[in-house]
């Protein structure tokens, strides 16, 4: 109980930090969609790469909402593995998204982010579900 | 004068924190228990928890965020967001604190202290600081208001029903320790009483 009197905080707070950086790129992904686009490009072409990003972080909410379900239900809080995977992969997230934003990266480089540090939390934490619903455990 | 004030002082806390009916009703005082034996609030903990972990972030991102935009401001709004931030830091480490104590030490003037601070302090600020757009806003600032305002609203209703839990439950405590009491004189100290008694009664 004595490591996870920290991993609690730090992962509660790395979910907090990754998904700050989500909402901010709901409202500034204006650089990085034009960043993927070449130098002359039309409104469709813009609009088309627009709406794939804001289909992304949508994406990327509804996994966090699962995984906030799953940490804050009590179901995963205590378990150190989920605890661990979850804490690095928000915080690899964290980072790279701060990068993202920064220094305008191409938006398709955000699927790489999405697969690796969304989905993997968001997969493990259903595996929890499944075995605490299912078998009991 | 100070009747009429305490009447209506009175009435407002009857109903803003209405005592359950069981409570109040004498015949169902012996058929009642305690209950548990702790009444604290997890769900309030939890927030009250996570909460001091995240105001650090807050602050932080706020200060960078004032120093970043202090250029494009008008001189009022220089001023009131510089005011906010001053009284939000503070009252918020005060109902943090309140807050922790009174939850877990189930003592209700710590635990009203901090709802009445958290409705009437930091829901309207925290607000203003979010919607208001004449402050001009930052993605960013957006971004941690928004889980600020989270965590103030759902403070506040699980305070609500936590000061009425344990106010409830103290009520019940305070009834039922007037009975114990009479049960609790020993034989020895009833008989005293009994002779004294007749004692009186002869002279």
């Amino acid at each position: 109980m004595a490591v996870l009197n920290g991993l609690v905080p730090a992962r509660f707070l790395t979910i907090v930090a990754h998904l700050v950086l989500i909402i901010v790129l709901f409202w500034s992904r204006g650089d990085n969609v034009q960043a993927c686009l070449p130098k002359y490009y039309t409104n469709t072409e813009y609009e088309r790469k627009d709406t794939q990003l804001i289909i992304g972080l949508s994406v990327s909410l509804g996994l966090f909402l699962l995984e906030l379900i799953g940490f804050i239900g009590g179901l995963s809080m205590f378990l150190p593995t989920q605890g661990f995977i979850s804490t690095f992969s928000h915080a690899s997230a964290a980072v790279s998204l701060a990068y993202f934003i920064q220094d305008s990266w191409e938006c398709d480089t955000f699927w790489y982010i999405f697969s690796f540090c969304s989905c993997l939390p968001a997969i493990v934490e259903i595996i929890i579900f499944m075995g605490v619903c299912c078998c009991n455990r | 004068m100070a009747d009429r004030m305490r009447n209506a002082v009175t009435s407002v806390t009857n109903v803003v924190f209405p005592p359950s009916k069981s409570a109040t009703d004498p015949q169902q005082q012996h058929l009642m228990k305690s209950g548990l034996d702790y009444v604290s609030s997890l769900p309030l903990q939890m927030a009250l928890y996570f909460n001091v972990f995240y105001y650090p972030l807050w602050l932080i991102t706020c200060i960078v965020g004032l120093q970043a935009k202090y250029e494009a401001l008008s001189v009022l709004y220089k001023i009131i967001i510089i005011a906010i931030l001053v009284v939000m830091t503070v009252v918020e480490i005060i109902r943090l604190s309140l807050g922790y104590i009174g939850n877990l030490t189930e003592k209700v003037p710590e635990l009203a202290g901090f709802w009445l601070l958290t409705l009437l302090l930091q829901t309207p600020l925290s607000l203003f600081l979010l919607l208001n757009e004449d402050t001009v806003i930052l993605p960013l600032e957006r971004a941690v208001h928004i889980i600020l305002v989270i965590f103030v609203i759902f403070e506040v209703f699980m305070g609500y029903f936590a000061i009425r839990a344990l106010v409830n439950h103290q009520v019940t405590k305070f009834h039922l320790q007037q009975f114990t009491n009479l049960e609790e004189i020993s034989s020895e100290e009833y008989i005293q009483l009994q002779g004294g008694y007749r004692h009186e009664h002869r002279a």
